[in-house]
């Protein structure tokens, strides 16, 4: 394939590295996908953008050097016995875009579409996942969900909650939970925040409870297409069945699968419904005034953004939105915001296998934080929740961490959910 | 071609070097796997390095990988390399000449643990740095504290200033403040056999570090541009000048890109130049009249900047290659063109009366401003340049296909019109490999006024296919076509490499005369086991007996193309 060939058009998760092989051949070393889009540094410190470069400091870690790896590969040079590390420097990395970002605003690139089309060689040459992921892999193909939990336990969060099952009573507006927050009763309150609020704004509101199943986000970020494709057609026919007209979600990672992912995947119908992120809902309901806040939450806070959320999906402004109508919050920005924001080290199967390295990362994100004098980090993703959480936890650091809805609901009640 | 899926096998280091390499570094800085010496063998605009992986050339693979933490780390390393005779690369970013040309097995020392921005001396403005700090970094700092490092290359900001110090440091606003070069108070080396060297003021003990003398010859200037053979810099202390902008870049109201809609130009659209700044672009009918406008704005003293972008533009202002490729067919960008920054350094009013002398210049050379009346659309293209020409964001784009050629010869403004003459002669003679290598030639070499306008650096360019050797292997062609054009025509040292760099060394007595005989003396001094990037400067005797027929051939070749002896 050279550069100015006609490229047949195929979806994302068709192509293979010989559709990247102009783009591979072509890395320029130009080094922007370690860096921040220089336009907008503001300091040294925080002048990096890549979480794996920056913590080991050898190319393989950065975008530049997956797309070098992948030369070598496609063409030949070596093969995986030869380099058994390679599944480390490919798994060392959150998927969070930053690369991708600016090399195609540079260089029409896309190192993260490469990582991930090696991912998914590596899986099917029977080479990837790491060992850590093999577990979540295989919980996924017997319960539906990454964390070997029985799908009866799916619903538990909603308990006290009064919810349409849709299976049951049609519904206008489908809540998509996810399994992270369903399965961890530490983040039940991000569910039963989300219901409330919505509800509590008249929307026609249901949800899937039991039947509802994985969305596959972990499993594509992972490279096993074979079960993620599986899993998209699930949806999209379960989804499709329902009848909803939206489907309101606040997990990025289920956002991303079902609003761009499920388009990229060959030989499946398209999802007749509209998909949101939370964020969009909220700031749309207050826009039409069905969402108010009367009671100020008087705090100093500062907004991470979650990759897939923002810069994979673009969603900067609507959740900068919301936390600017409640009365009180001060809103101050870290360096690294929007497009160029730090990841929190959580994603992409990166906390799975490299715990070590996942909080790492979550540290550098909270001392960027506190820089800004904030006396919170608000975020709408239970991965950055739980990851920037734990690490503050190790740091025993004062600071907290709350989901958008925490601080939504402190405005609308007297009492926490 | 050599067999398609033939494996590449790197070469290790002995044990016992490997071992001692390990002592000063730790483990965890040190790596021979095979992905990671990968990810340092092809480089950036090295057409050499794409061959030789078309090839499956295995000697451009390094053996190892060593990341030192200071300039006691960098010292142990160099004194092993010396006791073993392992031949050693300092590396950056490795966009260029880092390529290892040795057949030993060869450690590359890579700085990216180096990264401290050492000291800003607001008093003496000054800023001392680590290699691996980069021009955003040192900008950022600098500005917050009224400062600024006095611009970036186009290579962008992430370059690092140390290794710009071994090679050029070609800013958009090299008229005013100059190329690094010129902005070196001093720097800390290790030379190739081991010892260290400081050089400029701050070698005398209390002196402090202001100056770029020091007692005796000038040492820093015997270091310059030697591209890592005569040391590794491991501090360098650069000048800082007033900026009378904001400490920050203020944000762009278009907003944040994210993946889905990446390429949408309202996301490189600053709308006004900096505070206290401002552009003129000028569109004149020939490259003639630029030139003489050019000549006449330089010598009035006004600006910080002045240069010709020519269709160069549609590189750096469009989004994707293929609006490049379009806005070259229509010669959407003028042709003949120029923009001059303008910035209130000393007053409030500084801009609109330099504005009215450059107004008064164009009246009387011949010209149009492009403005709101005049191709405004044209004039909203080129709005990255407002924030570009201070740091610069977008120059990679002339990379996205290869950028893997270029002539870019330096000297009187007049000599533009050399280049291009024969850059066109050049298309004619090979064949263009793509329809952009017409931007620099046809139409205008990118051209810059450094200093003042006491001299210009013409830049022509080829961009072949990264996937077909043969388009690379042409633009080779061209590049050792134009070492024999510059050594012909006198067109004074290439800023960045051919008359620089072997071959063309010793390949173009003439432009010296037999400089390399000198320069292999100053290896012969500084680096007796000829351990640092070997050969890249200057070969020795010996290496350029076991220099490649046939590049020796296909330089001669170009010699005689342009009326040359041959060199043997
Ligand atoms: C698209 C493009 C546009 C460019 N535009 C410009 C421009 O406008 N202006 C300009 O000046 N340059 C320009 N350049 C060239 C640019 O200067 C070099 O690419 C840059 O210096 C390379 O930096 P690097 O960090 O990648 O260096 P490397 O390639 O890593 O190193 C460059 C050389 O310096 C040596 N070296 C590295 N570090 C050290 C050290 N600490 N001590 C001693 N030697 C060292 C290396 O061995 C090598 O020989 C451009 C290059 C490209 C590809
Ligand atoms: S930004 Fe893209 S082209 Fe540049 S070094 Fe990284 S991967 Fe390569
Ligand atoms: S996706 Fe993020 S972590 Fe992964 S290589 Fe790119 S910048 Fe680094």
């Amino acid at each position: 394939m050279t550069y100015y060939e006609p490229k047949p058009h195929k979806k994302f998760f068709e192509k293979t590295l010989e559709d990247y092989r102009d783009s591979i051949w072509g890395c320029a070393r130009c080094n922007w996908c370690q860096n921040h889009w220089a336009w907008n540094v503001k300091s040294a410190e925080y002048s990096e953008i890549c979480p794996a470069f920056h913590e080991f400091r050898i190319f393989p870690y950065a975008g530049m050097g997956k797309m070098h790896i992948a030369r070598a590969l496609l063409e030949g040079d070596f093969d995986y016995e030869d380099a058994p590390e390679v599944v480390k420097f490919l798994y060392t990395c959150t998927t969070c875009g930053a690369c991708e970002l600016n090399c195609q605003r540079l260089q029409d690139k896309e190192p993260l579409q490469v990582n991930e089309t090696l991912r998914a060689r590596l899986v099917k040459d029977g080479i990837g996942p790491m060992p850590e992921h093999r577990n979540l892999l295989k919980s996924v193909k017997n319960y539906d969900n990454p964390w070997m939990q029985p799908r009866t336990q799916r619903d538990r969060w909603a308990r006290k909650i009064k919810i349409k099952n849709i299976e049951k009573e049609p519904a206008e507006t489908l809540f998509f939970v996810g399994c992270t927050v369903a399965f961890d009763n530490t983040q039940w309150h991000v569910a039963q925040n989300t219901a409330t609020i919505l509800l509590g704004a008249g929307v026609d509101l249901g949800m899937l409870g039991t039947k509802e199943v994985c969305c596959g986000s972990p499993v594509a970020r992972i490279g096993d297409r074979d079960t993620f494709f599986d899993l998209a057609q699930r949806n999209i026919d379960m989804l499709n069945k329902t009848g909803a007209k939206e489907i309101v979600t606040f997990c990025p990672g289920c956002f991303k699968a079902l609003s761009h992912d499920y388009a990229e995947v060959p030989d499946v119908p398209r999802l007749q419904a509209a998909v949101y992120h939370s964020s969009q809902y909220f700031d749309r309901l207050i826009t039409e005034g069905k969402l108010t806040f009367s009671r100020p939450v008087n705090k100093r806070v500062t907004w991470h953004d979650p990759c897939h959320m923002g810069r994979h999906c673009g969603i900067y402004d609507e959740p900068r939105r919301v936390l600017e109508a409640i009365p009180g919050i001060n809103l101050v920005e870290m360096e690294r915001i929007k497009d160029q924001s730090w990841c929190c080290g959580g994603g992409g199967g990166a906390r799975t296998a490299f715990m070590d390295f996942a909080q790492k990362t979550a540290a550098k994100r909270i001392g960027e934080a506190k820089k800004t004098g904030a006396e919170a980090i608000v975020t709408s993703c239970p991965f950055c929740e739980q990851n920037i959480g734990d690490a503050l936890n190790a740091m025993n650091d004062e600071m907290e961490i709350f989901d958008l809805t925490d601080i939504m609901i402190k405005a609308m009640y007297s009492r926490e959910v | 071609m050599s067999d398609t899926r033939q494996k590449v096998i790197q070469k290790k280091l002995p044990r016992e070097v490997y071992s001692a390499l390990k002592n000063v570094v730790g483990e965890q800085w040190i790596h021979e796997s095979r992905s990671v010496v990968e990810t340092y063998s092809k480089l950036s605009i090295e057409g050499g390095s794409f061959v030789k992986k078309h090839e499956k050339d295995p000697h451009v693979l390094p053996a190892c990988v060593v990341l030192p933490a200071s300039t006691d780390d960098v010292q142990a390393i160099v004194k092993i390399c010396n006791r073993y005779h392992v031949p050693f690369i300092p590396f950056t970013n490795g966009q260029v000449f880092c390529n290892p040309t040795t057949q030993d097995p060869t450690l590359i020392i890579h700085f990216s643990r180096m990264n401290r921005i050492i000291k800003i001396d607001t008093q003496n403005m000054s800023a001392t740095l680590e290699p691996y700090v980069d021009y955003a970094q040192l900008q950022a700092e600098a500005m917050k504290r009224g400062l600024w490092n006095g611009g970036t290359p186009l290579a962008t900001t992430v370059c690092k200033l140390a290794s710009q110090f071994a090679f050029a440091g070609l800013w958009q606003t090299d008229l005013k403040y100059g190329l690094l070069n010129r902005n070196i108070i001093s720097v800390k080396m290790v030379l190739p056999d081991g010892e260290i060297l400081s050089t400029g003021s701050r070698c005398i003990p209390r002196a402090g570090d202001f100056w770029e003398y020091g007692p005796g010859p000038d040492l820093m200037g015997l270091q310059r541009s030697g591209l890592g053979t005569n040391g590794i810099v491991t501090e360098i202390t650069v000048k800082l000048h007033a900026w009378v902008g904001d400490d920050a870049l203020p944000e762009i109201p278009g907003g944040r890109p994210s993946l889905k809609h990446v390429h949408d130009a309202k996301y490189d659209s600053p709308p006004e130049p900096l505070k206290n700044h401002k552009l003129l672009w000028v569109e004149f009918k020939d490259l003639d009249t630029q030139l003489k406008a050019m000549r006449e704005i330089a010598h009035s003293g006004v600006g910080i900047g002045l240069n010709a972008t020519g269709v160069y533009s549609a590189f750096y202002c469009s989004q994707t290659q293929e609006m490049t490729v379009q806005r070259c067919k229509e010669h959407f960008f003028p042709d003949w063109n120029c923009y001059v920054i303008l910035a209130n350094t000393t007053s409030d009013q500084q801009i609109a009366y330099e504005e009215e002398v450059i107004r008064q210049i164009i009246a009387e050379v011949g010209g149009t401003f492009l403005s709101e009346t005049h191709k405004p659309e044209v004039l909203k293209a080129l709005q990255p340049w407002n924030y570009d020409c201070i740091r610069h964001s977008t120059g990679y784009r002339m990379n996205r296909k290869f950028y893997a050629n270029a002539w870019l010869p330096v000297g009187p403004l007049e000599e533009a019109k050399t280049t291009s003459r024969e850059w066109k002669k050049a298309l004619d003679l090979f064949g263009e490999i793509d329809i952009t290598d017409r931007g620099g030639a046809d139409d205008t070499p990118f051209v810059y006024a450094l200093q003042r306008g006491h001299f210009c650096l013409f830049e022509t360019d080829n961009y072949p296919d990264p996937v077909l050797p043969e388009e690379i292997k042409k633009a080779q062609a061209y590049g050792i076509y134009g070492a024999a054009v510059v050594t012909k025509y006198d067109l004074g040292p290439q800023l960045m490499a051919f008359v620089n760099v072997e071959p063309f060394t010793t390949m173009f007595p003439e432009a010296g005369p037999n400089a390399h005989l000198f320069m292999r003396k100053i290896r012969q001094v500084f680096d007796p086991n000829s351990v640092a990037a070997p050969g890249r400067q200057v070969f020795t005797e010996q290496e350029w007996q076991q220099f490649p027929a046939e590049i020796k051939a296909a330089v001669n070749a170009m010699r005689e193309l342009n009326g040359m002896p041959r060199v043997e």
